[in-house]
């Protein structure tokens, strides 16, 4: 990493390969270098587009937002989960190996198959459930649901995921078992047993009671030192542990 | 391209916000794990207090001489382990941190795709079980002869 200040004149040329899967010309994915201009302020998802522009428009990639916020551009740096939005090729030195992210099929170059992905996060009931006043709407007296500032701060961190699946590359109970409902899923889950204007506790709970629920978990953490919104699914997953104890205890009492 | 080329899979599937478990999947409650969690949370806080006090003294501080002889003599010793905070000692030192330990053992085991979950379950809380159960044993029997 270089100490110096960051500037954009600070011009060099970096080596970066890339895992390429093309399964319309062959089976096997192989790797394929290109060195690129960078400066101090280029990302990972600028060299891609660079790469994609100006040296090979074969590959294939996802990207949308350049600014960590749609969760498209996740892939392995160095066999690390990133997003390459917010990955600096400033903090990388010698060769830079992209690959796609980890435990989810590949579809095409550094294109993965997020649909497990989406099916664990259905699962889960991500949305307010129950939320609806006991009468109906009024417009001359339109009533909404208020929150004080100490419950919205209750859920609020579990509330940052965007969805980029970077703690499922990173979550080897996910890789062993993609029954694992995994750390996102399950974050989310928390979140909105966490709020208080939802009533769908119960419904959750019932999931993540599962094997493939909570208990999948190992705890090893890495899903929130990859997370790129700091929301710490770790803490959720095993947070869910404790309410599903809870949750089994009194189905224990009240059969 | 065609209308059916445009319909992915991913259209076939049902809405997230359908009411009800789209997927039809069987909830199958874990009742055993919120057990074996508990054990292993209950271990882990003994692993982490009373174990290593433990080894302080009887393992460290007693071999070196640095407490007086009697303070672990044959008679007080005895009479100490064999009572009521004997067995909550075997219960915090031995059960719990066995109980503690199984969890991480059968963990690892599936981590490493060693054996199957199912019977590395009964093996290691098995094991852990029956060792407490003779710790504990050993401790009634010396309460009551």
């Amino acid at each position: 990493m270089s100490g110096d200040k960051i500037g954009t004149d600070n011009l060099n040329t970096k080596l970066i390969s890339v895992k390429r899967y093309l399964p319309d010309r062959s089976t096997e994915p192989y790797w394929q270098s290109f060195e690129l201009p960078v400066d101090d302020s280029t990302s990972l998802l600028d060299a891609l587009n660079h790469i994609k522009e100006q040296l090979d428009s074969t590959l294939s990639y996802r990207w949308s937002c350049r600014m960590a916020i749609c969760g498209s551009c996740g892939v392995m740096v160095n066999g690390i989960p990133k997003l390459g939005c917010k990955t600096f090729l400033r903090d990388y030195d010698g060769e830079i190996r992209i690959e796609p992210l980890a435990h989810f099929p590949v579809q095409r170059d550094l294109v993965v198959d997020m649909e497990i992905f989406l099916e664990h996060l259905a699962a889960v009931k991500p949305y307010l459930i129950d939320d609806n006043p006991v009468k109906p709407f009024d417009p001359a007296a339109p009533q909404t649901y208020q929150q004080s500032p100490a419950q919205l701060a209750r859920y609020k961190q579990f509330a940052n995921c965007i969805n980029c699946g970077l703690c499922y590359s990173a979550c080897p109970q996910f890789g062993l078992n993609p029954e694992f409902r995994g750390p996102a899923a399950i974050a989310l889950a928390h979140r909105y047993n966490l709020d208080s204007r939802d009533h769908g506790k119960k419904q959750r709970m019932a999931e993540l009671n599962r094997h493939e629920g909570v208990w999948s978990c190992t705890f090893v953490g890495f899903c929130s030192k990859v997370c790129p919104k700091h929301v710490d699914p770790a803490a959720a997953v095993n947070q869910g542990k404790v309410e599903a104890a809870k949750h089994t205890l009194i189905a224990l009492f009240k059969g | 391209m065609s209308k059916q080329a445009m319909n992915k899979p991913a259209m076939n599937k049902p809405a997230m916000n359908k009411p009800d478990n789209p997927q039809g999947t069987t909830h199958k409650q874990a009742f055993d794990e919120p057990l074996w969690w508990g054990l292993f949370s209950a271990g882990g806080v003994c692993f982490a207090v009373f174990l290593p006090a433990v080894i302080l003294f009887v393992g460290v501080l007693l071999p070196l001489g640095l407490l007086p002889a009697e303070a672990l003599s044959y008679q007080r010793a005895s009479a100490w382990l064999f009572s009521v905070p004997g067995v909550l000692f075997a219960g915090a030192v031995v059960c719990l941190p066995l109980f503690h330990a199984a969890h991480r053992l059968r963990h690892g085991l599936f981590d490493i795709r060693v054996g199957s979950d199912t019977v590395n379950k009964k093996v290691m809380y098995g094991a852990a079980a029956l060792l407490s159960v003779l710790a504990l044993g050993v401790v009634l029997a010396g309460m009551l002869s």
